[in-house]
């Protein structure tokens, strides 16, 4: 049941071409020289009908050359620098998402892992921008073309010692460009954002690792660095932005513009990990969080056009804009958590969390306006703003599991939750205010695991919760959520698995008014005669629904409304697996699936992916490999924004 | 009050359960190990023995960490050095003998509870185990042996490395949850770029959901999204508050950017509302409704609000996130 359950859920995840193919390289090292493994290399054909934009920023999948995936490891049995290095890769070739993975370890000695990804973030969809397409809005707005690399690199001494120290370095960055807006007084104008920055995580610790009692001490830092620009070169024409009527008889234009952040961060944190075994009946564990990171902001800002400070009724034709800003947060976490056994059927788990946070920050502005419309020549608006954000957030627990019978355990509990968090601004003027706001919660706690039998297994989960205090209008208030969930393995070849869960929240307070309701069920069933040697067949289907609503004001006329939210969707996947024997050592490999997803509601869409994949041994050692794949996306509201694409992808594994 | 009320409840809980345990909570087990030597000597084989038998398992066996166990090369924890197969399967000199399967331990007809109690006998003092036990995991009972193969004889090894394998093995059970990563809008999962544990932590942790933290205690979310990360000079306080899950559903949604509203004007406006002003009482007051200007709605400059306060994530230097 254990291993069949994973392998329904591959026709869940329909996972890319080269993972979903039985791997060559065993994850245990074979304790022989030499290579094991296997590379994919193919060759992509995609065609795309419809929005190339939408398809980009949902697919992404390009044509060309590619290196599918390799897996290999190389072991050395005389264990000399390294017992065994696992190398993993896929989506190599210009693919939107690309990743590399390396473990080298020696055993008791070391364990490294190099972890790296590369992924193309795309974005562009005109419906976004401007729902209803009436105009105004240039449609590209908020659009990205942008690469995050991810790096992680840990090295770990003497694994399996008492004492383990460790150290990693991980990185994050993003860069590209899109299209962004510059913000004027009234009017809003479309231009080009390079966006770049990153961040650099360094940490080392250590584990002390001893039969009673564990402790972790961790010690890190991180660097970050933002340097977007937003910027419209002189002479490349008149942008009029997206207002198209004139303010006091005269349009809105920006004729350059030159906009920087310089945005450089820090921090350091320590981290504290502690479990003991106090005695045979009591397990302790606890822990000790602190960061404080710290951002300076050097931002320059120069545009040029006709433009105007409402406040003041002052038109210009120059604006200059500096401004110098530091901000710190410091962020204090800790928990403090028990098990006890009083009894061999009995476990209590009370439990203590807190979290505890506090942004403090000052913004210098220097505006310098240019041409304007004022006798006295250019104008000068200096702001000091300060700002203080605390959030302090506490949470109580008292759990009990009773094992009533063998195959009964219930579990009760209580759950308190309180907190309060303030955000002022000062000067307080325009949008920004002071706010405070607190968090009640009693929540009450209960679930069942009920194993009757070993092929049968039935896990129900429930919580109760009520308030006095939230912070927001749609945070969870009065609610209650609950999840079901069952296995059955009625034969050895074929097994089912079901759930429900359930989530009802509202607030009932004047003006609010919020009802939210969401439950879905899932069902699931693998049929595998013979353990799936010959053929197998796995399917799964969910059904969700959404329903919220909630009062709120219509800002230009102070008039209430409710925002309704439905959405019904049906999301199935199946998969037919199958091997054909064509000669005694020749099997052909062939897999037909896919999902859909058919929603109704507040944004009704399709999106359909089915596929076809076949492996057909030419000897030994290699392998011809093909896969097709089609792609079907409609939004009812949106019919400019489908397309339908088809992929065809073929290669050769070479196995060794 | 209330958190009075609250430690009230824990404090005479706790001790009493202490001092049950003290008094006569733990007293048959100490009876238990009196008895001991009274009864029946316990009679252990050795793995060699097992061996013979299990030829596959032991195959396995010796080729994966538990190994150490049996060679006394370990740290911490009983010593079963040749006695690796007894250390969770009790002593196997009846079984031996009677070759009947009712005569040894079979933990996959134990329950969760005494699974995880085997497991721990020597992983209890790991940094996993911190928030193990809040976690939804132990609350549903789902043991250790449910995603770990302790002979390393499955598909994945001692535990699922590969990507593909790690969220085949959470889809396993969270088949509802893998089904939302089939919408349009979602984290790269089926593409197996990420993987369910780059954003949970199996082993349960203190933050809902058994959310990782990136940076000690930061959300982890910011481990990718680290120029989300700030301190902002101007916070949009929801971000710190109710965190990234009050405007995006990341595990998929048909909507643009994972939102989970179709519009963006509305994911803000639910907040935004001005509603209730003034405030009816106390209780009900909740932040962010101070009013979003005037704008007009029907205006299509007004339908994406992040199209003007595009810094909706936090500001370094505009108070109305402009810039």
């Amino acid at each position: 049941m254990r291993l069949l359950l994973p392998a329904l859920a591959l026709a869940c995840a329909l996972p890319a071409l080269p993972q979903e193919l039985p791997a060559a390289a065993s994850s245990v090292p074979s304790g022989e020289a030499g290579i094991s493994g296997f590379v994919d290399l193919g060759y992509r054909w995609v065609g795309t009908g419809g929005s190339f934009n939408t398809y980009r920023s949902v697919v992404d999948l390009g044509s060309g050359p590619k290196l599918l995936g390799t897996e290999f490891t190389i072991s050395d049995p005389k264990h000399r620098l390294f017992d065994s290095v696992t190398v993993r890769a896929y989506n190599w070739g210009d693919d939107p998402y690309a990743t590399l993975h390396v473990d080298v370890r020696r055993h008791k000695l070391y364990d490294f892992s190099a972890d790296y990804r590369n992924i193309a973030y795309y974005s562009n969809l005109p419906s976004f921008a401007d729902p209803r397409l009436s105009g105004g809005v240039t449609l590209n707005e908020q659009s990205l073309d942008t690469r995050q690399r991810m790096g992680s690199y840990q090295l770990t001494l003497l694994p399996e010692s008492w004492l383990v120290p460790y150290l990693v370095y991980d990185r994050n960055s993003s860069t590209g460009n899109g299209v962004a807006t510059f913000v004027s007084n009234d009017d809003e104008f479309p231009v080009g954002s390079i966006i770049t920055n990153s961040t650099n995580n360094y940490r080392g610790g250590a584990r002390i690792e001893q039969r009673r009692f564990h402790v972790t001490l961790e010690q890190g830092g991180t660097t970050f660095r933002d340097g977007q620009q937003l910027g419209m070169a002189a002479g490349s024409g008149t942008n009029y932005g997206n207002s198209f009527s004139a303010v006091l008889g005269q349009k809105l234009d920006l004729t350059s513009l030159s906009q920087a952040y310089r945005v450089r961060g820090d921090s350091i944190y320590t981290k504290a990990l502690l479990t003991a075994n106090i005695a045979s009946w009591f397990d302790l564990y606890g822990q000790f969080l602190f960061s404080q990171p710290r951002s300076t902001v050097n931002y320059q800002q120069f545009d040029s056009g006709n433009q105007i400070l409402l406040s003041q009724l002052i038109f210009y034709t120059g604006e200059q804009s500096i401004a110098s800003a530091v901000s710190k947060l410091p962020h204090t976490t800790g928990s403090l958590g028990a098990e006890l056994r009083p009894f061999r059927q009995l476990r209590l788990l009370p439990s203590w969390f807190t979290d505890r946070m506090h942004t403090s920050s000052s913004d210098v502005n220097a505006q310098t306006l240019t041409g304007t419309s004022l006798a006295s020549g250019p104008a000068t608006i200096n702001s000091l703003l300060s700002n203080k954000l605390v959030n302090n957030y506490n949470q109580a627990e008292l759990s009990a599991m009773l094992e009533v019978v063998p195959k009964v355990t219930l579990r009760a509990g209580y759950r308190y939750v309180w907190g309060n968090a303030s955000d002022v601004i000062l000067p307080v003027a325009e949008l920004a205010a002071v706010e405070t706001g607190t968090v009640r919660r009693n929540v009450a706690l209960a679930g069942i695991a009920y194993r009757p039998l070993t092929k049968v297994s039935l896990n129900a989960d429930f919580e109760d919760g009520v308030s006095t205090g939230s912070y927001f209008r749609t945070s969870l208030y009065n609610y209650q959520k609950g999840r079901v969930r069952g296995r059955y393995q009625v034969t050895p070849s074929l097994s089912l698995a079901a759930s429900v869960s359930v989530l009802n929240n509202n607030n009932p307070n004047a003006g609010l008014h919020y009802d939210y309701l969401s439950h879905q069920e899932t069902a699931s069933f693998l049929f595998a005669p013979a353990g799936g040697k010959r053929w197998d067949f796995q399917g799964s289907y969910t059904r969700s629904t959404l329903r919220s609503e909630i009062t709120y004001l219509d800002p230009a006329y102070e008039r209430p409304g409710i925002s309704f939210y439905r959405d019904n969707s049906h999301v199935a996947t199946g998969y037919f697996d199958a091997n054909l024997p064509v000669q005694k050592t020749r099997i052909v490999k062939l897999s037909l699936g896919g999902s859909l997803y058919m929603s109704s509601g507040s944004n009704p869409t399709h999106f359909y992916q089915p596929l076809a994949r076949i492996s057909m041994p030419v000897n030994k050692t290699l392998a011809w490999v093909s896969e097709w794949r089609y792609y079907g996306f409609e939004e009812n509201f949106y019919g400019y924004q489908a397309f339908r694409t088809q992929m065809v992808t073929t290669g050769m594994r070479l196995t060794k | 009050m209330n958190r009075l009320l609250a430690f009230a409840i824990l404090i005479p809980l706790t001790a009493g359960t202490a001092a049950l345990a003290q008094s006569g909570g733990a007293q048959p087990a100490k009876t238990k190990k009196a008895a001991a030597p009274a009864a029946a000597p316990v009679a252990y084989v050795g793995s060699e023995v097992c061996g013979t038998c299990h030829e596959d398992v032991a195959k396995d066996f010796a080729r994966n960490p538990h190994h150490d166990v049996e060679t006394g090369d370990k740290h911490g924890g009983p010593n079963w050095t040749g006695k690796a197969c007894e250390s969770c399967h009790g002593p196997g000199g009846k079984h031996v003998e009677s070759l009947s399967a009712a005569d040894i331990r079979n933990p996959l007809k134990l329950t969760a509870a005494q699974v995880t109690s085997t497991c721990l006998t020597c992983h209890l003092n790991r940094p996993t185990q911190v928030g193990r036990i809040e976690s939804a995991h132990a609350h549903n009972s789902v043991a250790c042996t449910s995603c770990h193969s302790v002979h390393a004889h499955g598909p994945n090894g001692l535990v699922a490395r590969k990507p593909a394998e790690v969220n085949a093995l959470c889809a396993g059970c969270h088949t509802d949850v893998m089904a939302r990563f089939q919408l349009p809008f979602k984290h790269k999962v089926t593409e197996n770029t990420m993987t369910c544990v780059d954003c949970h932590n199996p082993h349960g942790g203190v933050k809902p959901g058994q959310m990782q933290m990136a940076s000690a205690n930061e959300p982890g979310c910011m481990k990718c999204h680290g120029d989300k990360r700030g301190p902002f000079t101007f916070e949009h306080a929801a971000v710190r508050e109710e965190g990234c899950n009050g405007c995006h559903e990341p595990h998929g949604s048909s909507n643009a950017k994972m939102l989970v509203r179709q519009e963006v004007r509305l994911v803000c406006l639910e907040c935004h509302a001005n509603l209730p002003q003034p405030q009816p009482n106390a209780t009900a007051r909740v932040t962010g409704v101070v009013p979003p200007a005037f704008h007009d709605l029907t205006s299509a400059r007004y339908r994406n609000c992040t199209v003007c306060h595009q810094k909706i994530h936090g500001s370094h230097v505009d108070r109305n996130l402009l810039r």
